[in-house]
C-alpha cells in the first residue's frame, strides 16, 4: 500500500470510528462492582514468602550468633576427671599458680597421709579457683597421667636436662624419641615419676620452655583394687579350708589348684595396680618451633560472626538441597506452562484467523 | 475509567467481531469483568487502556470458543455477521473500505484496529495480542496488504 493510500485509509478508518452506543454507556454505567473474595495474587505472595523465608533465615543466624555456643573461646575445660590447658601459657605464669614442691617438710598439703592400705597416698586433683588444677593428698589409689607440650630453645639441652630431672625425682625414662646433638626440632619422652613427685615433677618441665598445652587426667584405681582384694581373701579362704583337709577327693583337690592359680593371678593383678598408682606418666613433647600464629581468644563479635556465618552456611546448603531435589520438578512445570500458554496464544490466533 | 475507554473497547470489539450488537454485549461484559479484576490491575505493567483491551481480547476468544463448540454441536448454525448492506465499521465509512475490512479475518481486523483506529504503539499492541512487536508489525503488513487488495477488486469489480 503507498504512502498516500495508507494515510488516506488510516484517515478513514479513524474518523469513522464509531462510538460506543449510548444504550452501552448506559448499561456501563449502572454496573456496580461486585462482592469480589479477595484475590491471592500469585506474584505479590510468592515475593513476600521468600522475603519472609529470608528474614527468617537472616533472623535465626542472628539469634544463633548471639546465643550460639561459646566455642573456641580461651576457657579451661574441666570435663570429668581430664583438666586440659589449651593454648599458649607462659611459664612464670604457670608458676604463679603451681602448688610448692611436695618433699617440703611442714608442707601438709603434700606431706605424705597416712592411708589405709598405702604409706605413700596418690594425689587427688581438685579444679582450683585458676585455671590451673591442684593435686592435693587423698587416700585412694589412682592413676595419673600428665601430657605437657613445650616449646624450648635449646631441644638437646632441654632433653638432657627434663631425663636428668626424672631420675633425680626417683623416676625413669620408660621410652624416649630424640636425637642428640640437635639443638632443633622435636624430642618425644614417655616418663614415669613417683606420685607423690609429680607435682614438682611438673614445676620442673615448666622452667624448660614456654607451655603449649597440658593435660593432666587421673583415673581411678582404688575401686578395681578393693574388688581384686576381696577376691584375693575369698580364694585364700578357700584354699586355708581345702589345705586343713588331711584326705582330699579329686574334685576337691582340682577346686584346690584352682583356687591356688586364681590367687596367683589376682596377686599380680594387684601387683599392677599398686605399680600403675604409684608411679605417674608424663609425657612430655618438647619442640623448638615457633607456632604459626598466637592463638588470641575470639570476641564476641568474632563468635557472633563465626555462628551466623555457620547457621548462614547450613541454611545455603538447605536451600541448594531443596533446589536440586525440586529444580528438575520445577523446570518441567515451567516448561509445561510455557508450552501451554504458547499452544494457547496460537490456538487463539487460530481461532481469530477462522472467523469472518 | 469506564466512560473514558468504552469507545476504544467498543471499537476493538466491533472490528474483532464485525457484529455492533455482539460488540456491545462484549464491551458490557469486559467492563463487568473490569470491575470483578480491578485488584488485579497493575499501572506498573502497562495503563489502563492496555489492560481494558487484554480484559476485551479475553472476552472475545471466549465467546468465540463457546461459538466454536456449538456450532461443532449443532450441524446448521446462524451467522452472527451482520448483514451485507448495513456499514459495520463507521456509519460514513466508505462501502468499499467497509466491505473491504469485512473480508479480513478477525485476527487481522484485530491489529489494524490496534494500530490503526486505536493508534497504539507496536509494544502496546504487542502487549495486547501476547505477541512479539515484529510479529505485530508483520500482521499489520499483511493485513493492509490484503484490505488494498480487495479494495482494488472492488473498484474493478
Amino acid at each position: 500500500m503507498s504512502e498516500a493510500k495508507f494515510e488516506s485509509v488510516t484517515r478513514e478508518l479513524r474518523a469513522t470510528a464509531p462510538p460506543a452506543p449510548e444504550g452501552l454507556r448506559e448499561r456501563v454505567r449502572d454496573l456496580r462492582a461486585p462482592d469480589v473474595r479477595r484475590v491471592v495474587r500469585l506474584r505479590p505472595a510468592l515475593v513476600a514468602a521468600v522475603a519472609i523465608a529470608i528474614a527468617v533465615g537472616l533472623g535465626a543466624a542472628t539469634v544463633g550468633g548471639l546465643f550460639g555456643s561459646p566455642e573456641g573461646s580461651d576457657q579451661t575445660a574441666v570435663r570429668g576427671r581430664a583438666i586440659e590447658l589449651p593454648g599458649v601459657l607462659d611459664a612464670p605464669e604457670l608458676r604463679r599458680v603451681t602448688p610448692r614442691a611436695p618433699n617440703t617438710q611442714g608442707d601438709s598439703t603434700f606431706r605424705a597421709a597416712k592411708a589405709p592400705r598405702f604409706s605413700r597416698p596418690p594425689f587427688q586433683l581438685q579444679a582450683s579457683a585458676g585455671f590451673a588444677p591442684l593435686l592435693v593428698p587423698g587416700t585412694r589409689l589412682q592413676q595419673y597421667a600428665v601430657a605437657m607440650n613445650l616449646r624450648v630453645r635449646d631441644l638437646s639441652r632441654s632433653t638432657q636436662a627434663a631425663v636428668r630431672q626424672t631420675r633425680r625425682l626417683g623416676g625413669y625414662v620408660a621410652a624416649a624419641n630424640y636425637s642428640t646433638g640437635s639443638t632443633t626440632g622435636d624430642s618425644s619422652l614417655d616418663l614415669r615419676v613417683p606420685v607423690q613427685n609429680v607435682q614438682h615433677a611438673i614445676a620442673k618441665f615448666t622452667d624448660l620452655g614456654t607451655i603449649l598445652s597440658q593435660r593432666i587426667s587421673v583415673g581411678d584405681l582404688q575401686a578395681p583394687l578393693d574388688r581384686t582384694d576381696a577376691r584375693i581373701a575369698a580364694q585364700r579362704k578357700i584354699i586355708d579350708e581345702l589345705a586343713a583337709k588331711d584326705v582330699r577327693t579329686p574334685a576337691e583337690q582340682q577346686r584346690l589348684d584352682g583356687a591356688r592359680r586364681a590367687l596367683r593371678r589376682l596377686t599380680q593383678t594387684h601387683t599392677n595396680l599398686v605399680r600403675e598408682g604409684t608411679y605417674a606418666r608424663i609425657s612430655l613433647q618438647l619442640t623448638t618451633r615457633k607456632p604459626v600464629a598466637k592463638h588470641v581468644a575470639p570476641s564476641r563479635f568474632d563468635r557472633f560472626w563465626d555462628n551466623s556465618g555457620d547457621i548462614l552456611g547450613k541454611e545455603a546448603i538447605a536451600v541448594l538441597y531443596a533446589l536440586v531435589v525440586a529444580g528438575p520438578f520445577a523446570i518441567l512445570a515451567l516448561l509445561a506452562l510455557l508450552a501451554e500458554r504458547t499452544r494457547r496464544r496460537r490456538a487463539d490466533h487460530r481461532l481469530l484467523e477462522g472467523t469472518g | 475509567m469506564a466512560e473514558e475507554h468504552l469507545d476504544d473497547v467498543y471499537r476493538y470489539l466491533l472490528y474483532v467481531t464485525g457484529n455492533p450488537h455482539l460488540a456491545e454485549d462484549l464491551a458490557a461484559e469486559t467492563f463487568e469483568r473490569a470491575l470483578r479484576r480491578w485488584r488485579r490491575f497493575d499501572s506498573r505493567r502497562g495503563s489502563a487502556r492496555t489492560w481494558l483491551c487484554q480484559l476485551a481480547r479475553s472476552t472475545a476468544l471466549d465467546h468465540f470458543r463457546t461459538e466454536q463448540r456449538r456450532r461443532r454441536r449443532e450441524d446448521t448454525y446462524a451467522t452472527d455477521v451482520a448483514q451485507a448492506d448495513e456499514p459495520v465499521f463507521g456509519e460514513s465509512l466508505s462501502p468499499a473500505l467497509d466491505a473491504a475490512v469485512r473480508s479480513l479475518s478477525a485476527g487481522e481486523r484485530e491489529v489494524v484496529v490496534l494500530r490503526v483506529v486505536l493508534e497504539l504503539d507496536g509494544e502496546t499492541a504487542a502487549r495486547v495480542l501476547g505477541i512479539r512487536p515484529t510479529a505485530v508489525s508483520t500482521r499489520l503488513s499483511r493485513a493492509l496488504q490484503k484490505l488494498e487488495e480487495r479494495m482494488v477488486s472492488d473498484v474493478r469489480g
